[in-house]
């Protein structure tokens, strides 16, 4: 069965995280991304969605196909209730910690997507949306 | 004086005449049923369904108990019923006779097909808005070979800007022109890992001689072109580092110590060939000659 | 579990040949480091060839799994060789911006075995 075009991943264990991913690929695939801009795509997902299950202890992950005259993208929302980010310039800050701190997810999903946009509270969540169109 | 006036009958589009409108209309319903490539149907003034055909129900999936009744927004997609495009398409073709549009269309079953579509007003000979013909003709096929051939026009065109050659058995070449953009860069990134695990090469020469200046931006796009093909098991080596180039690396402070670099092509080809030599076998490395 | 999903783990003669699957989950990617350990304690292993010719996405947490499991392969003397990484993935990491590690990249499996069995034979010569 082709996937719709809007859905939802809860991401509530590890595993859910490949699920994630899987679910993306084959909007990617249906939308019409090429290889390398699939694996770009899956890899940001893997990143935001490991930061919801790892800082926040879960969330959801929303997908939506995009269309804007010819051109067709997709666009993902990663949401959680957990700590939120206290500062959020030191979080998209590059620069890679082997000790895979936040810092990490972040940087890399918005070098390879289109878009990213962040909206943090502390205590209250964080909800991170990120876009990619297809290349013309 | 007595005149009558007598209503002309409706003129046709082609002028013709008919024989009795009984058999001209057995006969548009026939036409109507046998035609394939076309779903054909009708809709009243406010956009629900009256008329369907057996090719409608073959292209669209409902059947006619299913749909007769329904509003035709049925057939679009979720984001053009909420712009309101259906009632917008009415009236275009209430107001200039006919609509014609192509875009996404939505199945009984939820898969989408591209259309091609003709709204026509249907009007009495009074004038009278009685309904609407629509005429759905599935393009997807077309669209698809429309897109195979843009996208050979745009593979084309990358490979007149990322031009790769294949130099030797085992060296790629591949001569930069002009600035590398982020662009341009994952095109030559893309392009150059892939004929490289294709070709199975394990050098790419990479001549920045048609690069006029480098800047920190393009130094970048470098490195990681370099980081990418070493990835894969391939090296690059990076030629036309001519003096003026090197002057501005280490003027900017741009560390490309890590790759390998020479200042002209032939230099960086008799690196290239060494690095194939050394392939050849463990056993050979000890008593080979160096190469001048 | 998907069969999609699992690894493979052979033993070539001194060398332990690890094969990743496409998109592997956490659990697999755990695997990894912990067959390769496993192996290096129980039997005469001097050298990892991981084979990601399969692989599809490699993010943060899989390439620091592979970095982790190099050094650790690499403080008990062997070497580590990945083989067969796919453009897209290659690509991705650059941009990603992960490090593999002590690691060298060779375009096939088969070369790799080569190197890793030169190595072994040059580390008996020098005795």
């Amino acid at each position: 069965m082709t996937i719709q075009d809007q859905g939802e991943v809860r991401i509530e264990t590890e595993a859910d995280i490949a699920v994630a991913r899987r679910a993306v690929r084959d909007l990617a695939a249906k939308i019409g991304f090429g290889i390398t801009e699939t694996a770009r795509i899956v890899t940001a997902v893997s990143e935001l969605g490991r930061n919801v299950h790892k800082y926040a202890g879960g969330g959801v992950m929303q997908w939506h196909a995009l269309k804007n005259g010819g051109n067709a993208g997709l666009e993902l929302r990663f949401e959680d209730q957990g700590p939120g980010i206290a500062d959020i310039n030191e979080a998209m800050r590059e620069g890679y910690s082997t000790g895979g701190g936040l810092g990490m997810g972040l940087p890399g999903a918005k070098r390879l997507m289109d878009h990213l946009d962040i909206q943090s509270t502390v205590g209250k969540g964080t909800t991170v949306t990120v876009r990619k169109w297809r290349r013309q | 004086m007595v005149s009558t006036v007598e209503t002309a009958p409706a003129k046709r589009r082609d002028g013709g005449q008919t024989s009795t409108p009984e058999v001209s209309q057995e006969m548009l319903q026939i036409l109507v049923d046998n035609i394939q490539e076309y779903a054909i149907l009708t809709l009243d003034p406010e956009g629900r369904v009256t008329t369907w055909a057996p090719a409608a129900e073959r292209l669209k999936g409902y059947k006619a108990g299913e749909i007769i009744g329904k509003h035709f927004s049925v057939f679009y997609t979720r984001e053009d019923q909420e712009s309101g495009k259906c009632q917008r398409e009415l009236e275009a073709a209430a107001r200039d006779g006919r609509f014609e549009d192509e875009g996404w269309r939505v199945r009984k079953d939820g898969s989408r097909f591209w259309a091609n579509v003709v709204i026509t007003a249907l009007r009495d000979p009074k004038g009278n808005l009685k309904g609407f013909g629509k005429i759905t003709r599935d393009m997807t096929e077309r669209k698809q070979a429309d897109e195979r051939l843009r996208q050979q026009n745009r593979d084309v065109l990358e490979m007149a800007t990322v031009p790769v050659v294949q130099v030797w058995e085992g060296i790629l070449l591949v001569p930069l022109i002009g600035m590398l953009d982020s662009s341009r860069t994952q095109q030559l990134m893309e392009r150059l890992l892939h004929r490289l695990t294709e070709t199975s090469s394990q050098v790419a020469l990479v001549d920045i001689t048609g690069v006029p200046t480098i800047d920190t931006q393009t130094a970048q796009h470098l490195i990681e072109t370099i980081k990418a093909v070493r990835y894969i098991g391939a090296e690059v080596v990076l030629t036309g580092v001519r003096p003026v180039i090197a002057q501005t690396l280490v003027h900017l402070g741009i560390d490309l110590s890590n790759a390998t670099t020479r200042a002209s092509l032939a230099a960086g080809l008799r690196v290239a060939f060494n690095l194939l030599n050394l392939r050849v076998g463990a056993a050979d490395a000890a008593g080979r000659t160096e190469l001048a | 579990m998907n069969v999609n999903e699992t690894i493979s783990v052979i033993q070539i003669r001194n060398v332990l040949l690890v094969t990743m699957p496409a998109d592997p989950d956490d659990s697999t990617i755990a695997a990894l480091q912990e067959r390769t350990l496993e192996a290096m304690n129980n039997r005469d292993v001097q050298g990892l060839v991981l084979d990601l010719s399969k692989v599809e996405i490699l993010d943060s947490y899989f390439a620091r799994t592979v970095a982790e499991t190099a050094q650790m392969v690499g403080l008990m003397g062997g070497t580590t060789i990945i083989a067969g990484m796919r453009p897209a993935v290659a690509i991705t990491a650059t941009e990603l911006g992960v490090t593999l590690g002590r690691t060298r990249t060779v375009m096939t499996v088969e070369r790799a075995l080569e190197l890793a069995g030169q190595r072994q034979v040059n580390g008996k010569q020098q005795r």
